[in-house]
């Protein structure tokens, strides 16, 4: 492979597990827990700019060409791991006011203005995160301590990433498949049954809203350290658009269904309009990008609402069978997500 | 005291001017249980639609009724082909939401493409002689933006009150079942609440150009979450909840930015609207069921 070609399947792949990284915490709490978090993109945000804060410096010895609060060079993990911290307070905050009691589409128009919001503050004030310019110059750990070239270094971070998408799908599959993940799968069939056995709704809300909070800081907090840079143009709400779009079509609540998603959707369809040649103005091909992916999204919920890898059903016993034909619940293999949309 | 009373003119300004696309959000909501993510995009496209007629040669006016015509058939139109459809396959309200959110993405992104993504437009017309009362100055433009929102309140206040259509409507807001056990056309409402909704933003959407005098592609965007947070403070699916609503953000942003600081204005919206959520999740006067069917 020529140094070029390398470059871009290494620049690929760092994009794909920080994408893996993104739709398995966006599913945690869409796929599996019914929270349609249109406000996605302001948590991976919050952790791009923890990171870019956390490893820039002082905002005064960078020569003054970029503002924002504090400013510290700690080491490798210590911002990513700051970058979660910061994704969970944020979502405990805005999971706090907005989580209660709200009507599913009514909660999702309301994170909606959240994002919206989000974006317009970190806008308006400069001194904060440096306004619409953004941070940049945010530097990649180990690059100077290695000695890398860039290729070498690509390669080396996609690696990085690959260990980190590894960690996460251990804690994905971990929290799917385990009681935690049955109860918000019960949660988003029917909250109120639940409720009446005697699970706190909102606390289970809260978390799985939390941990996902967490995790998608992670993969921001990856991405600001790849591309060194970050600033509001990144983290528009149709940015969430798109991690919403994989789940779909890869198949929520089920892990390796919005891996394939992401696969398809945040790389694929990304790559293949950036191939397209300039029809009208670069404006109409940047354009073109949203409009294919609002398409899929449309055709997939009328062609194939539970996505291309249909979510796992749990395997009965034969005692719970026999009690699911009883209480008349949807056995093995029939239907599909029941009331999923 | 004069920034506070000029101040206060231009939350009356603010309050027309958001009031208008509260109502057709609201309104439409309330009878067939769809949250119209999409209507910040229909408003461009009805701004755009202004536009070109505007630029053509049409007066002002007469292009805000272009406007006020072209969302209203926009709205339909997406009603027959996309959202109705989707209802009667079954799609829940989580679904629809979606639907809804991909529908302005797609039109925002083909109006993007087709404008340019950071171009902007103006209208042409004379915007008339500055009028003062005492301390206050406002334009004849921005006093015809409030005589037109009065009127277009007041229409719809008139029709949800004193028409069958209106009854019909009412009827629905309160259940689909009930009102189709009555002999009430669902369908049929449900596209004229599109309509209205439409003709509405189309009007709203000219007024808020006019307005900020300049626009692009994405000029809507802040814009709607203030209607959105409007409609959410007057408790949604009210129409003269969002009338309130809209009173209460036009006064305030207006006073914060006069008071505070001009560039915080949208997220003095936000802070009303989070106390809203804490205190009374449902808005001021509203009552939203989880259990209430979409019509379409």
């Amino acid at each position: 492979m020529s140094a070029a070609t390398q470059l871009y399947v290494s620049t690929l792949l760092v994009y794909f597990f920080v994408d893996l990284i993104a739709v398995w915490s966006f599913d945690l709490q869409f796929g599996v827990g019914g929270i349609l978090n249109f406000a996605f993109i302001i948590f991976q945000a919050a952790g791009a700019y923890t990171v870019a804060i956390l490893s820039l410096g002082p905002s005064s010895t960078s020569g003054g060409f970029q503002t924002y609060v504090g400013g510290w060079e700690l080491p490798f993990p210590i911002p990513l791991l700051a970058a979660m911290a910061v994704g969970a307070l944020l979502s405990l905050l805005v999971g706090v006011i907005c989580l209660r009691r709200l009507r599913s589409d009514y909660l999702a128009m309301t994170l909606l203005v959240v994002s919206i919001i989000a974006t317009t503050v970190v806008t308006a004030e400069t001194g904060f995160l440096n306004g619409p310019a953004g941070l940049s110059l945010i530097p990649k750990p180990f690059s100077t301590s290695l000695g890398l070239g860039p290729v070498d270094y690509s390669w080396f971070f996609a690696g990085v990433c690959g260990v980190v998408a590894f960690l996460v799908a251990l804690l994905t599959w971990r929290l799917v498949y385990s009681p935690f993940g049955r109860a918000l799968r019960a949660m988003r069939e029917d909250d109120v049954a639940l409720g009446a056995l005697g699970r706190d709704v909102h606390r289970l809300r809260l978390m799985a809203f939390v941990i996902g909070g967490a995790v998608a800081a992670l993969s921001g907090a990856l991405l600001a350290e790849f591309i060194t840079a970050w600033a509001p143009g990144s983290w528009e709400y149709p940015e969430t658009f798109a991690v919403l779009t994989a789940i779909i079509v890869g198949g929520r609540g089920n892990p390796l269904g919005v891996a394939l998603g992401a696969l398809l959707i945040m790389v694929g369809v990304q790559q293949a309009v950036s191939y397209l040649p300039t029809v009208v103005n670069g404006d109409f091909t940047a354009a073109l990008e949203w409009v294919v992916t609002g398409l899929v999204t449309l055709v997939f919920l009328w062609k194939r609402p539970e996505g291309l890898l249909r979510e796992r059903r749990r395997r009965f016993g034969k005692r719970t069978q026999a009690m699911a034909t009883v209480l008349a619940l949807p056995s093995e293999g029939e239907g599909g997500i029941p009331d999923a949309f | 005291m004069r920034v506070l009373i000029s101040s206060l003119g231009f939350g009356v300004v603010t309050a027309a001017l958001v009031a208008i696309p509260a109502v057709a959000f609201t309104l439409q909501f309330s009878v067939t249980n769809i949250l119209n993510l999409a209507l910040g995009a229909t408003m461009t496209l009805d701004g755009f639609a202004a536009y070109v007629v505007n630029r053509a040669g049409l007066n002002i006016w007469l292009a805000l009724v272009v406007a006020g015509v072209v969302g209203a058939v926009f709205s339909v139109i997406v009603n027959l082909l996309v959202f109705s459809p989707f209802a009667r396959h079954g799609t829940k309200l989580t679904g629809m939401v979606i639907v809804t959110l991909a529908v302005g993405i797609i039109l925002g992104n083909l109006l993007q493409g087709v404008v340019g993504g950071s171009n902007f437009f103006s209208y042409s017309w004379d915007i008339g002689s500055t009028i003062s009362f005492g301390d206050l100055a406002l334009t004849s433009t921005q006093l015809i933006t409030v005589g037109i929102a009065v009127v277009a309140m007041g229409l719809v206040h008139v029709v949800l009150r004193y028409t069958t259509m209106g009854k019909a409507m009412r009827a629905i807001a309160t259940s689909v079942p009930l009102a189709k056990a009555c002999g009430i056309r669902v369908q049929l409402v449900a596209n004229l609440a599109w309509a209205i909704s439409g003709a509405l933003a189309g009007i709203g959407a000219v007024l808020f150009f006019m307005d900020t005098s300049s626009f692009s592609a994405t000029t809507t965007n802040g814009f709607f979450i203030v209607i959105i947070a409007a409609a959410v403070l007057g408790g949604i699916g009210h129409a003269y909840g969002a009338m309130l609503g809209a009173l209460i953000v036009g006064l305030s942003t207006e006073l914060a930015a006069a008071l505070i600081n001009p560039a915080l204005k949208d997220v003095v919206a936000f802070v009303l609207l989070a106390l809203v959520l804490l205190i009374r999740p449902r808005g001021i006067v509203s009552e939203v069921s989880s259990e209430k069917a979409i019509a379409a």
